[in-house]
């Protein structure tokens, strides 16, 4: 084998590796039980984040537009980021409300020190100028961030996890997420 | 070693060698922006349908010797297939037939009708839990009329059986196919629902969570429920052992639907209701379906406008024609029911002169503030929803067809073991016992859709459809007078961005649109009283319109379908 050959046949390896290596979880930081809440009113995202909960043999409370008494007796707060106009509008909220409501929500949580999770599970197709608003606002409050690496294109979820040292584990499909969510979460 | 070298050589070769070798001349296909306007091209016919493999089911079917039904009905059958969340077999629709040899247009309506035990209050008298028995239990489920209404059309108009028309949708749910970004995020959206009503299992979700752009799908069951009508004949399904299925499944989520409901469904053949717009001739369904009555009353009122001098999506152009809208909404409450059982005044509503009173009420300077009679109901402001089909053989034959099973993925109820969703369309009844869509035994509730065939000098021009729930006629209008009055082609005007409005209780309401418009046109707006609420700049909110344009003189069929979902023309 040339020299060449060698540097080739190392460069392939590295690739392989790296594509087959599973993506590094942080330990377990979390406890049980948690509440799970949409930020953004992407309804359907905060409901598989919690199924995904369920799979993981978490115990988790879902509350799509929960408030600052749903956090009594949570030791953790899931953030589900994700905007849309048609749960906002099912939900009798508007952009605002639905972001004075996460506000006070993570405010909430600063006070009881709950950390938070945050999971965008909607991928490509949730994203948009509000749902960009709300991850620049609300993801730098996280603890960890779990989000399907489709949504991440850009990578405006690298970047600020980056800038902030918070955590970031990408998944392909969202079922991929729950043996991460089994990790980090404390028994 | 050296042995699979070689192969691998040959292998290579081979490859190298079909990507070389020269090519048919083949026309340009879709541009890489799905959203650019971009007209599909073709000689003798032509499918628009809101998937590609729908489109195609229906290119082969009129490749093969079939006229626009069978074509229709193939296309239709496979959205069932490749569309699941849209329409299918637990649905209903319109379709609209144009018969070049007699020049005569018919519509066949399939529309679901209320089971027997259906009372006028039973939605009023459920209060605050009224949307959920409406949409997610079994109450919202109407008898469904898809099936008898393609065979009916088949028997007919088509020259083709109806095993023959389920050919193609049978093969795609079996084998499956990658699913796109807008059934992934339908899915998602809709989650909830197929997880309470469907449940974990379902193959409409994958491993209990929904489907991610490029997962299979596959409906091995609805294959066998469709290879089965295909052989039996759809007595099968109405009154052989699927009907026990669906009437469990609806009582098992609180229902009423009976096997007799089921049985005594029929569709029903009427004449189109017509209309003008400057020199063109407009074919749509009567009511019960009310999105080409709504067309048609929303051209009249715009008729006189000085459109072209206001400017596309002008400030003037969107404040008259939202305070149109409006108006029209005040009529929809008043006057909307199942002609079968409520006298509705169609010929006053279509009146050029009534369209006059309506435009003399629109001031230019502001909101008209009160809108006449109205009780919109917000349920129905949520649709995104139903499909269209467009289909033109190489004898000139026509067919717009809009179908649904209302809601997206309609009640999440799956028939135990058949693979195909039940409607939600009970929903489109009133709540308010007094109305005149009022829900009652045996009524079809007012449906929204509005396939259209535009006829000029006697000969076929247009045939359009959308779906959209009440955005269907404010959007049809649109495209319609951004091809005649701004002389756009067929899909620049789909394309275009696009608003809506209504009113409820003659009160104004928001006026939606996509922000690809102007910030100063929606300053301007704003002073003139609107309060304006931004949607997606291609959102599906505002409908996901198909249609064919015949342009005589260059002999060429375009084909337009909207980017608001995943519609693709397929021609020859």
């Amino acid at each position: 084998m040339t020299k060449k050959h060698s540097v080739l046949f190392l460069a392939f390896f590295i690739l392989i590796a790296a594509s087959v290596l599973p993506a590094q979880t942080p330990p377990a930081v979390f406890e049980q039980p948690l509440l799970v809440t949409s930020a953004g009113q992407s309804s359907g995202d905060a409901q598989i984040a919690l199924q995904l909960t369920k799979k993981a043999s978490l115990t988790a409370t879902l509350s799509k537009a929960g408030t600052s008494k749903d956090l009594e007796n949570q030791k953790t707060l899931v953030l589900v980021l994700g905007a849309s106009m048609k749960g906002l509008g099912s939900a009798g909220l508007d952009t605002n409300k639905e972001k004075e409501r996460i506000r006070e929500l993570v405010a909430e949580a600063k006070r009881k020190a709950i950390p938070i999770l945050a999971m965008h599970l909607g991928g490509a197709q949730r994203r948009g100028e509000l749902t960009d608003e709300i991850i620049n606002e609300f993801l730098p409050a996280a603890k960890m961030a779990i989000i399907l690496r489709s949504g991440n294109q850009d990578g405006l979820f690298t970047k600020i996890c980056k800038s902030t040292d918070i955590p970031l584990v990408e998944v392909d499909k969202s079922l991929d997420a729950v043996e991460p969510l089994k990790k980090i979460f404390k028994k | 070693m050296k042995q699979a070298f070689a192969i691998g050589l040959v292998v290579w070769a081979a490859v190298l060698g079909a990507a070389c070798r020269p090519q048919k001349a083949r026309l340009p296909g879709p541009p890489q922006d799905r959203h650019a306007p971009f007209n599909y091209i073709g000689a003798k016919g032509m499918v628009v349908a809101a998937h590609p493999l729908a489109a195609e089911a229906g290119l082969a079917m009129l490749k093969s010797g079939g006229n626009a039904v069978d074509a229709a009905v193939a296309t239709a059958f496979a959205l069932n297939a490749a569309e699941p969340f849209a329409s299918g077999i637990g649905g209903g629709g319109f379709m609209v037939v144009y018969q070049a040899a007699t020049k005569k247009v018919t519509v066949i309506n399939f529309r679901e009708k209320a089971p027997a035990a259906t009372t006028p209050a039973m939605f009023r008298d459920k209060g605050e839990k009224q949307a959920e028995w409406r949409q997610e239990r079994g109450t919202a489920v109407g008898v469904p009329g898809m099936l008898a209404g393609w065979d009916y059309a088949l028997a007919k108009y088509g020259t083709k059986r109806l095993s023959e028309a389920a050919a193609r949708a049978i093969e795609i749910a079996e084998t499956g196919f990658p699913v796109g970004p807008t059934f992934s995020q339908i899915n998602k959206d809709e989650y909830e629902k197929l997880l309470k009503n469907a449940g974990e299992g379902t193959c409409y979700l994958n491993g209990g969570v929904p489907y991610e752009p490029g997962d299979v799908y596959k409906n091995p069951e609805l294959a066998a429920t469709l290879r089965r009508i295909g052989r039996e004949g759809i007595d099968v399904f109405y009154k052989g052992d699927i009907a026990p299925k669906i009437v469990a499944a609806v009582r098992a989520k609180d229902g009423i639907m009976s096997l007799q409901d089921l049985a005594a469904y029929r569709p029903a053949e009427v004449e189109p209701l017509q209309g003008t717009y400057k020199g063109y001739t407009i074919y749509t369904p009567p009511p019960p379906a009310t999105g080409g009555l709504h067309i048609l009353q929303l051209l009249n009122i715009a008729e006189s406008w000085p459109l072209a001098d206001w400017g596309h999506n002008s400030p003037a152009y969107i404040h008259h024609l939202s305070e149109a809208m409006r108006f029209i909404f005040a009529d929809k409450e008043r006057y909307d029911g199942d002609p079968d059982f409520v006298a509705m005044p169609l010929a006053r509503l279509l009146a050029k002169d009534y369209a006059k009173e309506v435009r003399d009420k629109i001031r230019p300077d502001k909101t008209a503030g009160a809108y006449g009679y109205g009780k919109f109901d917000p349920v129905q402001d949520k649709k995104e929803n139903t499909t269209h089909v467009g289909v033109i053989d190489k004898d000139g034959n026509i067919v717009a067809l809009t179908q649904s099973i209302n809601d997206f993925f309609g009640t999440g109820i799956v028939p135990e073991g058949t693979g195909f969703l039940l409607n939600d369309h009970m929903a489109d009844f009133s709540t308010d016992p007094d109305s005149p869509n009022a829900p009652r035994p045996d009524r079809r509730p007012v449906s929204n859709m509005g396939p259209l065939i535009m006829v000029k000098d006697g000969r076929p021009f247009l045939t359009l459809g959308s779906p959209g729930g009440t955005r269907i006629f404010p959007s049809l209008g649109q495209i319609i007078i951004n091809i005649v009055d701004f002389g756009m082609s067929l899909d620049e005007a789909i394309e275009a961005p696009r608003f809506f409005s209504y009113s409820v209780d003659s009160k104004v309401r928001d006026l939606s649109v996509e922000p690809r418009l102007p910030e100063p046109t929606l300053a301007a707006l704003r002073a003139l009283g609107h309060k304006i609420a931004l949607k997606e700049p291609y959102d599906k909110y505002f409908g996901g319109a198909q249609g064919i344009m015949i342009l005589r003189d260059k002999k060429i069929l375009l084909g337009g379908a909207d980017s608001r979902r995943d519609g693709v023309g397929a021609g020859y």
